[in-house]
């Protein structure tokens, strides 16, 4: 068989457990959660790779796999079904002596090794499968080239304050990279790591390979592999990018970037105009129906719905029902819910298929920081009875 | 037993007026997010029906666009899935003056088909129709033909073909082309029946200048009783759109719960081009009530009883009321709109007021600026 070969092949590391969303990834691989009305997770670098003329990925699968594997199907939401390239899900599989779960980020690219050197890429892009942005990889990948980098990692200003809690890149005047921090308690430079890299996969490939052989090795490419590149004197460049990103691992980081997208002009704009168009697997829902009664302001609501209470602040999924009384503020409901007359839902997020029960509270309006709130979340498929309430913060 | 499917994608073109000025009716944009064709489409996709003939005649560009490679209606996997038949395939006439001249034009397709049966829809009447269940009760009437009918008043207007038959679903009497008072069993436009007869028929019948289906064939055929006839009475809600005014009407039954819920069922799913809009984003101060609304589009402004399309813009103080909005319109701020057909792209510039009526809406052209 012909394999065209490839200026760049993307790896999506999409195999987290995602243990810090709770109940909305028990069942659900992290980057198969629902997002913006009408996304989930994956639909933001699967599009980012689209609109940067990438066409070719391999998602890297682990916890979960089934309805990220259904949901991403033969790639054609994303164009990604092209004959040459297109997109791949690579879980880990059996060999003829042991079947081997991934152990860590560099592991699962060097279990896959053989998947990348069919394409003979010049370069590889490696992605996580957890993150909200429009970012033009092909932008840096031409920096990559123009400056003969070996590995170049996207990076983001931080306040200084907050540089304990990432992956902190020191970096020369020149932009390259001499030190790799993680989580500094007295960090020297506030440009953070955005897990988003590019190598050159000649020199990858043989670092990958070196780590696999390191017994003591952790396998991961934050701990492991861009220390290693950095000790071995090649030339690793640092690339700010100044738009929006979020790391949505936890709830309320989930909730925040939801909100993010509302608004006359919102901090995250899922529009075209606004960094490309985010592409995403639809399903046959009629338009969405607003009734008599229904009063809707600030929100986003996806086809699909019935609507005939009061939505306030907060994006509605696609095929969900809002029963008359029943009022929504500040909260992200996710596809397939139902949400019963006179239901009151504060600060919330609410997973596909639940059914919340005509009366039932949840949460309570709140005012404040967000590192204040306390984020309701009701799991997948769960009914909540009558009248029951449920405390602000709880996780059901 | 399986059927192939053929739809006529511009039976009533002439009688859609403006709508039809740049497109074929099968084009015709419905209910926020469709073209009418995806009705006929979709039912026949549910019914496991994967070769199906579009026999088309002029205006068919934006049909072509919308139909694409016809992946939305999951009809890519078979070898033989979706055939356009546009003019310049047609090997007798050119242009056809009736369902038995476009179908002489479709022979070959129907002669290298290995369906038992063809499942004939028009793309005017919309509805979620089970064709597996007609299929079946097609078979074991035994009849030549099956006439999908909704039993309802025609209201002085004028239908293809209306029947009247007992609890039999046998017709006593049939009408082709011709104004119907009062209720009756008005055909729907889908037909049933087996390919060889089909064949048959059309040899039969165009060579010695007969050219309408309903008139030519099926009235033909039951008054001299050389075609046996069964009618399936369909049962849920069936919207005609055979006019501009009918278009308009059947736009505001979508405030109708039934309507709906007849039109949208999960087990007969309608499917159409997929478009990659965001959701569409209420303002501070939009004001919806009982409004049919797409993705993609910004309501900043008061909205009833209307219908919006795909990126379709209410801005500030903007007022509209039983208006249809297609795809891509803009209202501008503080315009005021009643009673207002708005074809696709049209802006309409702030602070301008029209006002049509309930039975005479006012239309405004694609791409216009008013």
């Amino acid at each position: 068989m012909y394999f065209q070969k490839k200026h760049c092949v993307a790896m999506l590391l999409a195999g987290g457990q995602g243990s810090r969303l709770k109940v909305l990834t028990e069942n659900t691989a992290k980057p198969a959660v629902p997002f913006g009305g009408k996304y989930r997770i994956i639909d933001f670098p699967l599009s980012n790779c689209v609109n940067s003329h990438i066409d070719t990925v391999g998602i890297l699968t682990q916890y979960q796999p089934l309805e990220l594997n259904e949901y991403i199907g033969n790639g054609q939401p994303w164009r990604l079904n092209g004959s040459h390239g297109g997109v791949q899900v690579l879980p880990p599989y059996a060999r003829a002596k042991e079947a081997v779960w991934y152990k860590g980020t560099a592991n699962a690219i060097y279990q896959n090794i053989p998947f990348i050197d069919r394409y003979h890429p010049d370069n590889v892009l490696i992605l996580s499968g957890d993150h909200i942005y429009k970012m033009d990889y092909d932008k840096m990948l031409r920096y990559h080239e123009a400056q003969k980098a070996d590995c170049t990692i996207a990076v983001r200003t931080v306040p200084m304050e907050e540089a304990p809690r990432f992956g902190i890149m020191n970096t020369r005047e020149d932009g390259t990279i001499y030190e790799f921090e993680e989580k500094p308690a007295h960090p020297k430079s506030n440009l953070a790591s955005m897990g988003i890299y590019i190598f050159r996969w000649s020199v990858l490939k043989q670092f990958l390979e070196a780590d696999e052989a390191d017994p003591s090795s952790e396998n991961d490419f934050g701990k492991n592999i861009i220390p290693a590149i950095i000790a071995g004197g090649y030339k690793m460049l640092a690339y700010e990018f100044s738009g929006y990103w979020k790391d949505v691992g936890t709830i309320s980081s989930l909730w925040e970037a939801n909100m993010d997208t509302l608004g006359e002009n919102p901090a995250f704009d899922l529009r075209k105009e606004a960094g490309g168009l985010v592409y995403a697997r639809n399903y046959a829902q009629p338009s969405s129906y607003i009734a008599p009664t229904a009063v809707i302001s600030n929100s986003f609501i996806a086809e699909g719905c019935t609507v005939h209470g009061r939505v306030d602040h907060s994006v509605i999924s696609t095929a969900c029902t809002i029963g008359a009384g029943a009022y929504i503020a500040d909260s992200v409901i996710m596809p397939d819910v139902v949400i019963e007359n006179g239901a009151e839902i504060h600060h919330a997020i609410i997973a596909e298929g639940s059914v919340i029960k005509s009366g039932a509270v949840i949460g309570e309006k709140q005012e404040g920081e967000l590192s204040d709130l306390q984020i309701t979340v009701i799991g997948k498929d769960k009914t909540i009875a009558p009248g029951q309430t449920i405390a602000p913060g709880a996780v059901i | 037993m399986e059927a192939m499917g053929i739809i006529f994608s511009n039976i009533y073109d002439s009688s859609m007026g403006e709508l039809t000025g740049e497109r074929t009716s099968a084009a015709i944009p419905f209910a926020g997010r469709y073209r009418q064709i995806d009705f006929a489409l979709s039912s026949m996709a549910s019914a496991g029906i994967r070769h199906i003939g579009i026999i088309t005649k002029t205006n068919y560009e934006s049909l072509m666009n919308h139909l694409g490679s016809c992946q939305e209606w999951d009809l890519t996997l078979e070898d033989v899935g979706v055939v356009l038949l546009p003019p310049y395939a047609i090997g007798h006439t050119g242009i056809y003056r009736g369902k038995l001249e476009a179908l002489y034009s479709a022979l070959n397709v129907l002669k290298n088909a290995k369906q038992d049966y063809v499942v004939l829809s028009d793309t005017t009447v919309l509805a979620a129709v089970d064709y597996k269940d007609a299929l079946r009760k097609h078979i074991a009437s035994g009849k030549d033909i099956t006439i999908l009918t909704k039993k309802m008043n025609g209201n002085g207007r004028k239908y293809l073909m209306a029947v009247e038959c007992g609890d039999d679903l046998t017709p006593t009497d049939m009408i082709a082309d011709y104004t119907i008072n009062g209720v009756m069993d008005i055909s729907m436009g889908m037909f049933i029946i087996s390919r060889q007869r089909l064949i048959e028929a059309i040899e039969a019948t165009v060579p010695h200048g007969k050219y309408h289906f309903e008139r030519d064939f099926i009235l033909e055929g039951f008054n001299c009783g050389s075609l046996s006839i069964n009618v399936y009475p369909f049962e849920k809600t069936a919207l005609f759109n055979e006019s501009l005014i009918e278009y308009y009407e059947n736009s505001m039954k979508l405030f109708d719960e039934q309507v709906r819920q007849d039109l949208f069922r999960s087990s007969i799913p309608i499917y159409t081009k997929t478009r990659n809009e965001v959701p569409t984003f209420y303002g501070d101060r939009a004001q919806v009530a009982e409004c049919i609304i797409a993705d993609g589009c910004s309501i900043h402004g008061a909205c009833r009883r209307s219908v919006l399309f795909r990126e379709a813009k209410i801005e500030s103080d903007a007022a509209i009321e039983n208006c249809v909005i297609m795809q891509g319109c803009t209202v501008g701020r503080g315009a005021q709109l009643q009673n207002v057909i708005l074809d696709k792209d049209v802006v309409i510039k702030p602070y301008t007021k029209l006002n049509g009526s309930a039975e005479h809406p006012l239309y405004i052209k694609k791409g216009a600026t008013v």
